[in-house]
Order: C-alpha cells, then sequence, then structure tokens
C-alpha cells in the first residue's frame, strides 16, 4: 500500500486516479491563481506530479495556528432524516441521532481517536478480578441542563433500561452479558455481569449508551456541551453552547444538525458554503470536493465492510464451491481503485482488516482475483447463474455488485443483481434473502467485530455459518492475555472465516466526510462517519 | 343551481377521501417490512421487535389499526407518529405553512406568466416568437427536475454564489431574508410548472379558435387579437383553470424532488418519509390533507369554468 | 357483429345525416406536416430505429466496465482526442463507474422508449375503456369507478410509485403497469368527460331511440369522435411517463441493473457535471430530442386537425 502512494506521487497528471487529478487542479489553480480549466490545461500539458504539486502546496500555505478558539457556529448536515428522528437515546439508530446524542448528552465512557475507552461521565472505573462486577466511580458537580443535580440514580435508570424484558433498545442484545445495574453511592455504580466481560467499557462508549435523567426519555435534557434550542424532527436541531458544562466544553457558540438527503446537493451545499461539515461523500463526489476551493475530504480508515451474504443454510450458498466462486470473481483490487477512487483497502473475506491493529492476521494469503478460479468453482457447484439483492446499505455496494456481475457475465455465469429500496431491507431482505448485501459500522474491537456476525447462533449470524470451534475461539481469545497466542487464535479465526463462511468481503470503505477548510480538529474515532459524531465538543473554528 | 353543484362536489369530496384512505391502507400493507423492523433496522432481534410493537400498538391486526385510526380521526386526533413518538398535527403544522407559501408563490409568479406568454403565443400562432416559446416549454418539460434543479444549483449558489444551495427557515427572517432563502426552489418550480401551462393555455385558446362562431366573427373581419381577448379566451379558462388546479395540486403534493434537493421542510417530503418508515398514521394524515388539498382545488376549477361560461350557468 | 351487417337502409341513412350534422365530427382531411413536423417525425424513426438495432451496434455491452476511469469525457485523452484503450473507443465519454456512455444510451433507448409507449399505450387502453364504460353505464359504475379514479388522481405519483415498486420488485413489467395505471386516470378523466358530451348529443339519443346496444353506440358513434381529442392528448403524457421513471430512478427505485434508462443515467452522473463530464448530458439531450420530436408532431397534427385539445388536461 504504501509503495503504491510513492508511486503515485511519481506518476505524471495523465496517468493519475481521478481523485489525484482533482489535488493536482486545485493546487495548481489555489496557488496560481488559474481557474480549474486552465488548471487542467496546464497540468495536462506539463504532466506535472502530484509530489511537484504537493511541495507548491507546501510552499505556497502559511502555517495555521493550531490554539482553538472559542466562537462562531457550524451548521451540520447528514444523509439521512425524518419523522423517525429519534428523542430516546435507546432508539438512536442513524447518524443525525447520533449527532445530536454526542451535543446534548454524555455517556460514562467516550472513545479516544485510537478507539481506546476514555472516562467520561464516570471519572474512573475498574472491574473485579475475573471481570464479573465492574465498579464506576461518577463525576461530581455534573448539572443536568435543567439545573439539577446528576447522581448515580440518573445512571442506574439509564443504563438498567437497556436490560429490562420489555425494553426497546437497540444494543439490548449486545449488552446482554450485564445482568443488572447497581447504585453503590451517590456517585457510585457497579455493574454486575451474568459472565466475565473485559470489554464493558468499549460497549459502554456506543452511540446509545448515553446517559439521560433519571425517569425521563431523554426528552433533550442532557449534561452535555451543548442544549438543545429546537428540534425538529425531519427538519433540523439547532443547540447552544451549555456555558455550565463540567469541563472545558465545546468552542462552537452554537450548531445546528440537519439533513440533505439528495447527496448531489449535500456536496454542492458544503463547496457553496451553506453547510461546514457533511457526513458522506460519495465516491462519485471525490473528485469535486478534492478540487473545489475552500473545502476538504476527509477520508478516515475504518473496517467498514462491502460484504456479500451467501447463507450457508440454503440453496446455492450451502455449496462451499459457489461460495469460492463468488469470492474468486470478485476484482478487488479495481474495486479499491474505481469505485472507492483508492479510499479503501482490499479485503480477504474476513470482516478483521488493518484497522483493527495487531489482531488482523495479515499473513493470511490475499485472496485475489481469478476468473478461471470461480468459473471452475461456479461449474464444479454445478449452479450457472443465482440472483443476488442489492439494497444501498452503503457507498460501493451497488458498483461492486455491479462489477461482479459483468465479470461473472464474462465467464459464463449469470449473476442477476434484485435492486430492492434501502427501507424495509434489514427486515425483509437481509438474513433472508439466499444472497444478499450487508455493511457494519465497524466495532472497536477485532473480537467484538467477529462475534457479532460469525458467534454461532449469533442473533445477526448472516451467514448462517454456525462454527464450533469459532465460537471457542471468540472466548478464549479474549482470555488470553499472552501476544503470540492471541494472535494465534485471532489468525486462527480469521482462517476459519475465510475459508469457510459464506461471507465474501471484497472491500473495506474509508469513512469519507467533508468539511468547510476553517473547520479545526476534527476527530477521527473511526466507529461512525464525522469521527464517530465528536465533532460537537472538539471542533473550532479558524 | 350553483349551490347544490358544490354541495354535491363536496358530498363527493368526502366520499373520495374514505376511498383514499381505503387504498392507502390497502397499499401500505404490501410493502415489506413494518414500522417497528425500520426503526430497529439492522440491529433488530425477534425479543426487541415484538417489544416495540406491542409498545407502539402495531401488534394489532392491520384492521384494527385501521378501524382505531378512523375512529381517532373522527374525533380530530390525528394521533402520534409511529416512527419517531413526536404527533402528527405538530409534524404537520410545522410544514403545512411552508408548503402554502411555495405552493402559493409559485402560483402568484406562475400563473400570470403563463397565461399571458401562452396568449402571446397563441395570438401569433407560426411565427418564431410562437416557436421559441413552444420549443422552450417543450425543453423544460421534457428533462427530469433534478436536473434543472442541480443546474440551478451549479450555477446560482456553487459558482456565482448569488444564492443559498439550500433552505434554511428559520422563523423570523424578514420579508428580503426570506425570498432570499427560498429563492431557488421557487425558481424552479416556477419554471416546472409554467412550462406546462403555457402549452396548456396556448393549446386551449388555438382549440377554440377553430370552432365556427370564432370563424365566423374572423370572416366579419374582427381583428385577431380582439377575438381573442374578448371571446376566445373566456371560452378557454375552462380548461386552462383545470389545468391550473391540477398544478397546484402538484405543487401542494408531489414536489418531493424539489423539497428534497433543497431541503424545503415541506408536505411531500413528510409524506414520502412516512412511507418510508412505515408510520401508517402520518401517511393517512398527509394522504387526507392532499386528497383534501385535490378536491377544493377542482371544485373551485369547476365554479371558475362555470362562472366564465354564461352558457354553463343555465342548465339543459 | 351480425346486428350491424344487417342494418336497415333506413338506419344507415339517419346515421350518415347525423353525422353530417355534427359540428365536431372527425375531419376527413389528410393530415399535412410542417417542416418541423417533418424534422420530428424524421428524430422519431431515428430512435424507433435504435430501439431495433441498437443493442447490435453498440460498441460495448451496457454492463462493461472497460473504461480507464469515470467520468472521463472527449478532449481529456492526452492527446485531446477520442477515448480510447484496449478494449475500444469511448465517443461520449464514461459514466461515474467507467462504462460508455454511448452504449448505454443506445441500450437504453429500448427501455426508455420501450417502457414509455407501452406504458402510455396501456394506460390509453384502460382509460377509454373504463372512462366510456362509466359515461354510457352511468349511475353506480360511473361513481364506483369515478371515486377510485379520483382517489388515484389525488395521492402524489411518486408516492404511489414507491409503493408499488418496494412491494413488487422494479421489473420492467411491474413499471410499466404502474405508470399505467397512475397515468390512465387522467385519460380516464379525459375519456369520460367526452363520452358524456357524446353522449347527450342528439344523435347518440338517436340511435338510443331506435334501440340500438349500447356496444353498437360506442363502437360506431362515442369512439370515433373521441378518437381525435385523445390523441392529441398522447405526446404530453408520454413525456410524462418518461420523467416519472426517471424520478424513481431519484429515490433509488427505477429500473433493475445493469439495464440502462436515460433517466436513470442523468440521475446516477449528476455530480459529472461540476467537473465538466458530459455523462448527464447525453442521455438528458437523449429524453429531451425524443419528446420534443413527439409533442412537436402532435402539435402539428393537433393544429391540422382542429381536436379538441383544450379538454384534454381536463
Amino acid at each position: 500500500m504504501k509503495d503504491k502512494k510513492i508511486l503515485d506521487h511519481e506518476l505524471k497528471y495523465q496517468d493519475l486516479d481521478h481523485v489525484d487529478k482533482g489535488r493536482v487542479e486545485k493546487i495548481l489553480a489555489g496557488n496560481k491563481g488559474y481557474s480549474r480549466r486552465d488548471a487542467i490545461k496546464l497540468a495536462a500539458a506539463t504532466g506535472v506530479t502530484l509530489a511537484v504539486a504537493e511541495n507548491m502546496l507546501i510552499s505556497g500555505n502559511k502555517a495555521i495556528a493550531a490554539t482553538p478558539k472559542k466562537g462562531g457556529s457550524v451548521r451540520m448536515a447528514n444523509p439521512v432524516h425524518g419523522p423517525d428522528d429519534q428523542t430516546d437515546p435507546m432508539m438512536f439508530t442513524s447518524g443525525i441521532d447520533y449527532a445530536r446524542g454526542r451535543a446534548v448528552y454524555n455517556g460514562l465512557v467516550q472513545h479516544a481517536d485510537d478507539l481506546s475507552p476514555q472516562p467520561e461521565l464516570a471519572a474512573s472505573f475498574e472491574p473485579n478480578s475475573d471481570a464479573t462486577e465492574w465498579t464506576f466511580k461518577l463525576r461530581k458537580g455534573v448539572e443536568w441542563h435543567d439545573g439539577t443535580k446528576f447522581t448515580a440514580d440518573d445512571v442506574v435508570w439509564s443504563m438498567n433500561r437497556h436490560l429490562s424484558d420489555d425494553s426497546t433498545s437497540v444494543i439490548k442484545s449486545v449488552l446482554s452479558t450485564i445482568k443488572e445495574w447497581k447504585k453503590v453511592g451517590t456517585h457510585e455504580v457497579k455493574a454486575v455481569m451474568h459472565s466475565s466481560n473485559s470489554d464493558l467499557p468499549t460497549l459502554l462508549g456506543m452511540f446509545q449508551n448515553k446517559v439521560i435523567k433519571n425517569g425521563t426519555t431523554g426528552d433533550w435534557i442532557g449534561t452535555g456541551p451543548f442544549t438543545m434550542e429546537s428540534f425538529q424532527p425531519g427538519v433540523k436541531s439547532v443547540h447552544k453552547r451549555n456555558e455550565n458544562y463540567w469541563r472545558e466544553g465545546a468552542n462552537l457558540d452554537a450548531c445546528e444538525i440537519t439533513a440533505i438527503t439528495d447527496p448531489v446537493a449535500r456536496v454542492n451545499a458544503l463547496i457553496a458554503g451553506d453547510i461546514q461539515i457533511m457526513a458522506n461523500v460519495d465516491p462519485k463526489a471525490f473528485r469535486q470536493v478534492e478540487s473545489a476551493d475552500g473545502v476538504t475530504l476527509l477520508s478516515t480508515p475504518a473496517a467498514s465492510q462491502l460484504g456479500i451474504c451467501i447463507l450457508k443454510n440454503a440453496k446455492p450458498g450451502e455449496d462451499d464451491d459457489f461460495v469460492k466462486g463468488m469470492q474468486y470473481i470478485q476484482d478487488r483490487e479495481r474495486i479499491v481503485k474505481r469505485i472507492l477512487k483508492g479510499k479503501g483497502v482490499v479485503g480477504n473475506d474476513t470482516p478483521v482488516s488493518g484497522a483493527h491493529g495487531s489482531d488482523w492476521c495479515s499473513e493470511l494469503p490475499q485472496r485475489e482475483f481469478d476468473p478461471d478460479k470461480a468459473k471452475f468453482h461456479f461449474k464444479k457447484s454445478g449452479y450457472s447463474g443465482a440472483e443476488l439483492f442489492v439494497a444501498p446499505v452503503t457507498a460501493g455496494i451497488e458498483d461492486t455488485c455491479l462489477l461482479a456481475q459483468a465479470n461473472c457475465a464474462k465467464i459464463g455465469f449469470d449473476l442477476k443483481l434484485k435492486k430492492v429500496p434501502n427501507d424495509g431491507y434489514w427486515g425483509a431482505v437481509w438474513m433472508k434473502e439466499p444472497l444478499n448485501v450487508v455493511t457494519w459500522n465497524m466495532r472497536p474491537t477485532a473480537n467484538s467485530q467477529m462475534a457479532i456476525q460469525f458467534g454461532p447462533g449469533g442473533n445477526w449470524n448472516d451467514t448462517f455459518w454456525n462454527n464450533k470451534r469459532m465460537g471457542e475461539l471468540l472466548s478464549l481469545s479474549l482470555a488470553e492475555t499472552d501476544p503470540a497466542k492471541r494472535h494465534a487464535h485471532y489468525c486462527e479465526m480469521q482462517t476459519l472465516i475465510h475459508n469457510g463462511s459464506g461471507m465474501v468481503i471484497p472491500a473495506f470503505t474509508n469513512i469519507n466526510d467533508g468539511i468547510r477548510n476553517n473547520v479545526m480538529d476534527m476527530p477521527k474515532v473511526p466507529l461512525g462517519q464525522c469521527g464517530a459524531m465528536e465533532w460537537p465538543e472538539r471542533i473550532w473554528l479558524a | 343551481m350553483m349551490k347544490q353543484m358544490v354541495l354535491q362536489r363536496i358530498a363527493i369530496g368526502f366520499a373520495t377521501l374514505a376511498v383514499v384512505s381505503v387504498i392507502v391502507f390497502i397499499m401500505t400493507s404490501w410493502l415489506p417490512g413494518d414500522v417497528a423492523s425500520i426503526i430497529l433496522g439492522q440491529a433488530a432481534t425477534p425479543e426487541t421487535l415484538a417489544a416495540l410493537r406491542a409498545q407502539l400498538g402495531t401488534d394489532q391486526p392491520l384492521i384494527i389499526q385501521y378501524f382505531s385510526w378512523l375512529g381517532n380521526m373522527m374525533t380530530g386526533d390525528l394521533g402520534i407518529s409511529k416512527a419517531g413518538g413526536a404527533t402528527i398535527s405538530s409534524l404537520i403544522s410545522s410544514r403545512i405553512g411552508n408548503t402554502m407559501m411555495m405552493a402559493g408563490l409559485v402560483a402568484l409568479i406562475s400563473i400570470p406568466i403563463s397565461i399571458s406568454l401562452g396568449l402571446f403565443a397563441a395570438m401569433h400562432p407560426g411565427t418564431s416568437l410562437d416557436r421559441m416559446v413552444t420549443f422552450g416549454t417543450l425543453s423544460t418539460i421534457s428533462v427530469p427536475e433534478f436536473f434543472i434543479a442541480t443546474i440551478l444549483v451549479l450555477i446560482l449558489a456553487v459558482n456565482l454564489h448569488w444564492l443559498p444551495s439550500t433552505t434554511y427557515l428559520t422563523g423570523d427572517e424578514t420579508l428580503g431574508q426570506l425570498l432570499k432563502a427560498i429563492a431557488m426552489p421557487l425558481f424552479t418550480l416556477v419554471i416546472v410548472v409554467s412550462a406546462q401551462m403555457i402549452r396548456m393555455t396556448r393549446a386551449g385558446i388555438l382549440n377554440v379558435m377553430n370552432s365556427p362562431y370564432i370563424e365566423m366573427a374572423i370572416l366579419k373581419g374582427v381583428p385577431r387579437k380582439r377575438i381573442i381577448l374578448r371571446h376566445a379566451f373566456f371560452n378557454a379558462i375552462g380548461p386552462i383553470v383545470n389545468v391550473i388546479a391540477l398544478n397546484l395540486a402538484y405543487l401542494v403534493s408531489g414536489v418531493v424532488i424539489v423539497e428534497t434537493i433543497f431541503s424545503y421542510p415541506g408536505l411531500a417530503k413528510l409524506m414520502i418519509d412516512a412511507v418510508q418508515t412505515r408510520d401508517l398514521p402520518l401517511v393517512q394524515a398527509c394522504a387526507m390533507i392532499f386528497c383534501g388539498v385535490y378536491v377544493v382545488l377542482i371544485i373551485l376549477a369547476d365554479v371558475a369554468s362555470i362562472l366564465s361560461n354564461p352558457r354553463l350557468r343555465q342548465p339543459k | 357483429m351480425t346486428e350491424e351487417t344487417h342494418l336497415k337502409e333506413e338506419d344507415v341513412i339517419a346515421k350518415l345525416d347525423a353525422f353530417a350534422e355534427l359540428p365536431d365530427a372527425p375531419p376527413k382531411r389528410r393530415i399535412k406536416l410542417s417542416w418541423i413536423g417533418k424534422a420530428s417525425v424524421a428524430v422519431v424513426v431515428f430512435w424507433l430505429v435504435i430501439v431495433a438495432i441498437g443493442p447490435s451496434i453498440a460498441p460495448f455491452h451496457e454492463m462493461d466496465m472497460d473504461g480507464d476511469d469515470s467520468f472521463l469525457s472527449y478532449g481529456e485523452d492526452e492527446d485531446g482526442g477520442l477515448l480510447t484503450n484496449e478494449y475500444g473507443t469511448f465517443y461520449l465519454g464514461t459514466d461515474y463507474i467507467g462504462r460508455d456512455t454511448l452504449s448505454r444510451i443506445l441500450f437504453g433507448a429500448r427501455n426508455t422508449i420501450g417502457i414509455s409507449l407501452l406504458a402510455t399505450l396501456l394506460a390509453y387502453l384502460m382509460g377509454i375503456t373504463l372512462g366510456i364504460l362509466a359515461a354510457v353505464k352511468g349511475g353506480w359504475i360511473d361513481m364506483g369507478i369515478s371515486r377510485v379514479n379520483d382517489a388515484i388522481l389525488a395521492l402524489p405519483t411518486i408516492m404511489l410509485g414507491l409503493i408499488v415498486i418496494a412491494a413488487f420488485g422494479s421489473s420492467i413489467i411491474v413499471l410499466i403497469l404502474t405508470a399505467a395505471v397512475i397515468y390512465a386516470t387522467s385519460v380516464f378523466r379525459i375519456a369520460r368527460a367526452l363520452g358524456q358530451d357524446i353522449m347527450v348529443q342528439d344523435f347518440v339519443e338517436a340511435a338510443h331511440a331506435r334501440g340500438e346496444g349500447i356496444w353498437w353506440i360506442i363502437k360506431s358513434e362515442v369512439l370515433p369522435n373521441a378518437a381525435m381529442p385523445l390523441a392529441t392528448d398522447f405526446g404530453l403524457r408520454l413525456v410524462f411517463v418518461v420523467l416519472f421513471i426517471s424520478s424513481l430512478s431519484f429515490l433509488g427505485l427505477g429500473i433493475q441493473p445493469p439495464a440502462s434508462d436515460w433517466g436513470s443515467m442523468v440521475r446516477d452522473n449528476l455530480q459529472g457535471l461540476t467537473y465538466g463530464s458530459y455523462a448527464a448530458i447525453w442521455p438528458a439531450v437523449a429524453i429531451a430530442s425524443f419528446t420534443i420530436a413527439i409533442n412537436l408532431i402532435v402539435d402539428d397534427i393537433s393544429a391540422k386537425s382542429g381536436g379538441s385539445l383544450a379538454k384534454k388536461m381536463v
């Protein structure tokens, strides 16, 4: 990957991919005051390389002050909103909910850019010796937006809501290892576990685990860095800085959280300066954002998979050769280069990527695009065609399937695509149709990433591949402290998935957001768009 | 006679409302997934689905849900959005004003433009000016709305920075600020609906020009302009008003693409969102409003065409 | 059938007389097109030929992603000339994932023109049949059909399309049927209004008094008189179907991949406009050329024939 990057820098303008072309054009236009059209002509005529262009940029720009400034307000646009915008953190499911939750509420724990859990409303936390009980010391002197004091009662109420029998919490089953939360003192609580769980703090950093006021369902009374001034579902919410915040708090005076659902309009609004932050830039728009003045494309590597699920308990996926055929027909390099425009990495049919750090099994041989092998396996499976259900669950997934279809056609395999809308997809198609597509927000650890999709008998085992050894390894690896042995466990799991499951993961996409250039210190937590929505408290305007 | 006609139309309007509610009910029952599975999405488990359905009351058979909605509706209670928990009256009241304002402004600008351009073209049929109007209107009818809207954004907002690319309404802006904020969607919609109305005005007048009594007037040597303004126009009002009524109904219910591109908080997008989240009471509420608007507009159009044509005022 | 063939001489004479007195009897003169009309016919014929042979003359298959990059346009190649690589030449450039724009327009003609023509024809068949049925039968049948029709007309078309396609998938058959039902509602209103007008005309009352069957009246009296006004409505209706399908693509529905359709091509490549790609312009030009040509032909015919164009939108 690194070599490729150096190579790209030495490539002349004509040979660059179109995102880098955009960067060269922008630099030339910005530095020399050329119009974009002239810049394109100039670049083409002189064959300038990216390295040369970037040098021009460095020498041309003055260093920007790095001390945060207070003041100003931003408007942030998400890709989706509607009358189903939620007020109860327990029911948060979309980026706009996460953003509002981050602005108004706090969690016990929050994620840093490196995914380590950091204390938030919990001043400190520690497990007992076998991690079957966790004790959280809470911050004192924290006040709710309505002026009342924050205590352990609020935490116990907020946390136990997820666990009750009639709970509708989105993360109820994720939290199933917790038995109950108990109040220990006015500012101390205890989580009692069903079984040992050393990852509890990480789970508590999830978007839905916000602390709300005792007896409420949220109602936008939080302890967070911003107050809710007005909330119109499907229109916008307006927030003001909480001057009574328990830590230094937000730099911005105010922010507005909304959505522009049309992707083309969202990019145009950013470039026109009508919004300052946009979540989710479509690959089609990379070149536009890269080459426009005053805006920056932020691309954060993340293990967000472009996944094709082949059900192992149904035809044709129960045939291993069929799955192999589907895996070998993926032109992974091309998906990353052409469809993701370089903002992603190839996948190896496992849900773990380099973004997961040392738990990624880099020594597992990469499965390459091999139409001959695909043809061989399809032939052996006896199938000459199949139907794949596609919904636009993530950027690039439809185009990935189109590419697979075109390549299948070339080897005489008839891969039919059935395009269905996003709404209703998770309930009616996913885990039901024999071939469907999936994506998952990156989970903070390789273990939780694999457990959710490949834990035997799990709720979301979306290829219905139940491997007993996989289940054993998932718990063994959690308890293993020796790094070498731990890595061996992780590698064995990834090899099992790579060889046996019904999952095709040809690529991982980066998280791509756009900002105006004066937005500083955007967080880079790779668990969701816009630094997992950690931006409200952290950014400042230059 | 007129009063009787209007009363009869109103009765028919209520029958149409009832039919609309049944059709909407049947159609939404075809959709895959329900509101609970859409709220929980990928994270749904059988237990949370069951709990949420029980909480929302969507575990009842559809037919019972329909009649409970109907019962509440009769007492004036629109209910609560199943998907988000806000009251439907609050969701609608925050948008109905926007929708009516936009439809009203577009009508205010486009109707005079359309009728005068249509008249102008009809007065000079076959000339290059007429051809220009025809070609211009056909070109704008023929390309998708999102294409026109995006081109306008690229020119007026992204390149020239004259107008904002999206609409943000705070509710306390001055008239000037308001007009600037909604200028882009307003402009797009004026272009889209004017094209059709110009075309129909021209066609309506030319059609009347073919009738025997106009031919008679022409033979008698009455000037063409006078014929059109004095005779043909009033006889063509019926069909023209009908086209205007249908276009106004479209401006209230059908402008989802323009509302989406410009993030304009109106009713059309609300209904599409409601369908996509299977929020049955909200879908029904929007359908009732749209149907009501349609019925009222059609009655107004009928009244206008009767008033404009003395011959129709007398029963045969 | 047999009744008509054994018509009495008096009846035939009565019928001819009725026609002679009728002011809006269909004109018998031949339709002569202006030069614009002729040019429009040429454009429509061109596209119909493309429908027939498009896929066989296309340089690429519509699903092939053989371009070197996305959103390439003519002139962006090193020598400023045609874009060519080892797979072939991309005369109109490439789309957002490197497919040949020209080939997709040639393939897409079949879908866009085929679907819109079939859906419009079907809409007419349904609308006219039900409209005339309602006009002729009246009473409860008229009331029932009219209320359902009004209800569909009162709901936004895009919402109806969204529901049907989300429920039944976006196969070409479903697209055609959905568009046909939606646009049959307007045709129904015209046909019913015209039918009612004609039903109270003296010659129909005369035929009724003579004891003619209802089908005889429809076939011999109502249809010939309603034909021209309805035909003039056809052009706009066709445009609306093309736009309806493209607006579905805006909601992520529309035609199934990899099949191409001009409206979806505009939508999918819209982003390219901002950096000088013509990938969204060419399909828009294709849509406009076809629909404008159809409407200019309709204009020409209706201007010459004096059909009751005005009633078309009622």
